[in-house]
């Protein structure tokens, strides 16, 4: 064979002797990539969705919410620091890193292989619809966002339908970053461990998709069912 | 089964890298119990398409017929896998034989598969036991890292894990599942972890394990059985605690 033949040509001294390491920053960046996902953009999702959840108690209460959270100290920086630039560089850097690989589903259609191609799809849904909801409800409201605004905003079935969509994706997005966390930063290595890791995992996916879905509930159908707190 | 059967076999042909490539379309007869590589002899014997044009015999690499050599890794039906073990009754027909698109072609299904060894090289992907005087027998192994180190020693470097992964292509430089499996197997060497920093710090490099977006394929295309995914995700552990700690250390 001409490609073996070759191979035995080349086999010198000079050949045989060990090329350096080739030092890349991707290391890094790829690192922080998958990092920023879970802490800070993670971290904030949790508290997203927790002070929204305010919704499912009272009108008062979600507005109450909203200020002390548009009245913290430093409030730019902060929201520049923890969530925007953080944002910015995991949406980015994640599509850079989509134009690195090809997805092959058609010819092996395997669990992980749709893993793998809808963390891509849903990450760049998450991405456009992170996008337009904070210009919709942090600047076209001047940072001054209240139960009004963003039930107006579902009032209209179009928007509506991209929260649906939108929550679904970011939960998704979500759940399974936490196991692609898990398998980068080698917390799990074993297969048995990866499994668990992907319950666990995906048990925290399903969570964040049901209460999402719970908040859209309560505004669209004023469904309060802690409202008996406020009484 | 009914004598004189015959199987219709496609072949994606290329006289040479530069050439373009063309399908061509193979009768051959039927045998009991035959492989993809017996069909690819028996062409080689009569190189006339099925329509009775007279032809090139193909060019393919093959050497034990057993999965062990890792020669013969082609795309099978869609799927990247040994021609060896490929048997001719389990597959769907026409059977569609292609060469591995992660490599650069040579001829028809030959490619060329010298990324792994440029790799294997770079990562240090042995144990060094040469030296100018004899430096004796290296320390025992307990059996259970033996049991877990022989699962990984069983490479034989086809490149199936490389074809099937969608970050191996010609936007990323991954090294690949079965590259990242031999750092962990010689960082398991009591004589190969003498190196494991060199080893750690290539496999933080260019085209390193941080490309790797686990969609898993090559867990299931690798023809050895070898735990690829666990391999990746120990070789991670590593490489993080090496790059976060080391520096403290040395």
């Amino acid at each position: 064979m001409p490609a073996k033949a070759a191979a035995t040509a080349e086999v010198t001294p000079e050949a045989t002797t060990v090329p350096a390491a080739v030092p890349s920053r991707s290391y890094i960046w790829d690192k922080l990539h998958s990092l920023s996902g879970i802490v800070p953009i993670g971290a904030f999702l949790a508290e997203h969705f927790w002070s929204n959840s305010y919704a499912l108690v009272s009108i008062d209460r979600y507005n109450q919410a909203s200020y002390d959270l548009q009245t913290i100290p430093w409030r730019v920086p902060v929201e520049a620091l923890l969530i925007w630039l953080p944002i910015l560089y995991h949406g980015f850097y994640g599509v850079y890193i989509w134009s690195k690989g090809e997805s092959n589903l058609s010819r092996y259609g395997y669990g992980a292989n749709w893993m793998y191609a809808l963390q891509r799809w849903t990450g760049l849904i998450a991405f456009v619809f992170i996008g337009w909801h904070v210009y919709v409800e942090r600047f076209m409201t001047q940072g001054r966002s209240t139960y009004f605004d963003v039930a107006t905003t579902m009032a209209n079935p179009l928007y509506l339908s991209f929260y649906v969509i939108g929550i679904l994706a970011v939960s998704f997005h979500f759940g399974n970053g936490l196991w692609q966390f898990a398998n980068k930063w080698g917390l799990v290595v074993g297969r048995d461990a990866q499994r668990k890791a992907a319950w666990i995992t995906g048990a925290i996916g399903v969570l964040f998709a049901v209460v999402g879905l719970l908040i859209i509930f309560g505004f669209v159908f004023q469904w309060r069912p802690f409202q008996f707190y406020a009484q | 089964m009914a004598e004189g059967k015959t199987i219709v076999v496609k072949i994606k042909r290329q006289a040479s890298p530069t050439e373009p490539a063309r399908w061509e379309e193979f009768s051959v007869r039927w045998r009991p119990n035959m492989n993809v590589i017996a069909c690819l002899i028996d062409i080689a014997e009569n190189p006339v398409t099925r329509y009775g044009k007279p032809t090139t015999p193909v060019s393919y690499e093959a050497n034990c017929l057993e999965e062990v050599c890792g020669a013969c890794a082609v795309v099978i039906n869609g799927r990247s896998r040994q021609a060896c073990s490929a048997l001719v009754d389990h597959l769907d027909q026409p059977i569609r034989i292609e060469p591995m698109s992660s490599f650069p072609i040579v001829r028809d299904l030959v490619v060329d598969r010298s990324k792994m060894f440029e790799d294997a090289k770079r990562l240090r992907c042995w144990v060094p036991i040469d030296g100018t005087y004899d430096i004796g027998p290296g320390p025992r192994i307990a059996p259970e890292r033996q049991q877990v180190a022989y699962a990984l020693s069983r490479c034989i470097f086809c490149g199936n894990c490389l074809e099937v992964c969608p970050k191996v292509n010609e936007h990323s430089d991954f090294v690949g599942a079965a590259l990242i499996n031999q750092v962990r197997l010689f960082n398991m060497h009591p004589t190969g972890a003498m190196h494991a920093h060199e080893r750690l710090q290539a496999v933080r490099g260019i085209g390193g394990i941080q490309e790797c977006d686990n969609a898993q394929n090559c867990v299931k295309a690798c023809p050895k059985g070898i735990p690829l995914t666990e391999s990746n995700n120990d070789v991670n552990r590593q490489a993080l605690l090496d790059a976060i700690f080391g520096w403290m250390f040395r």
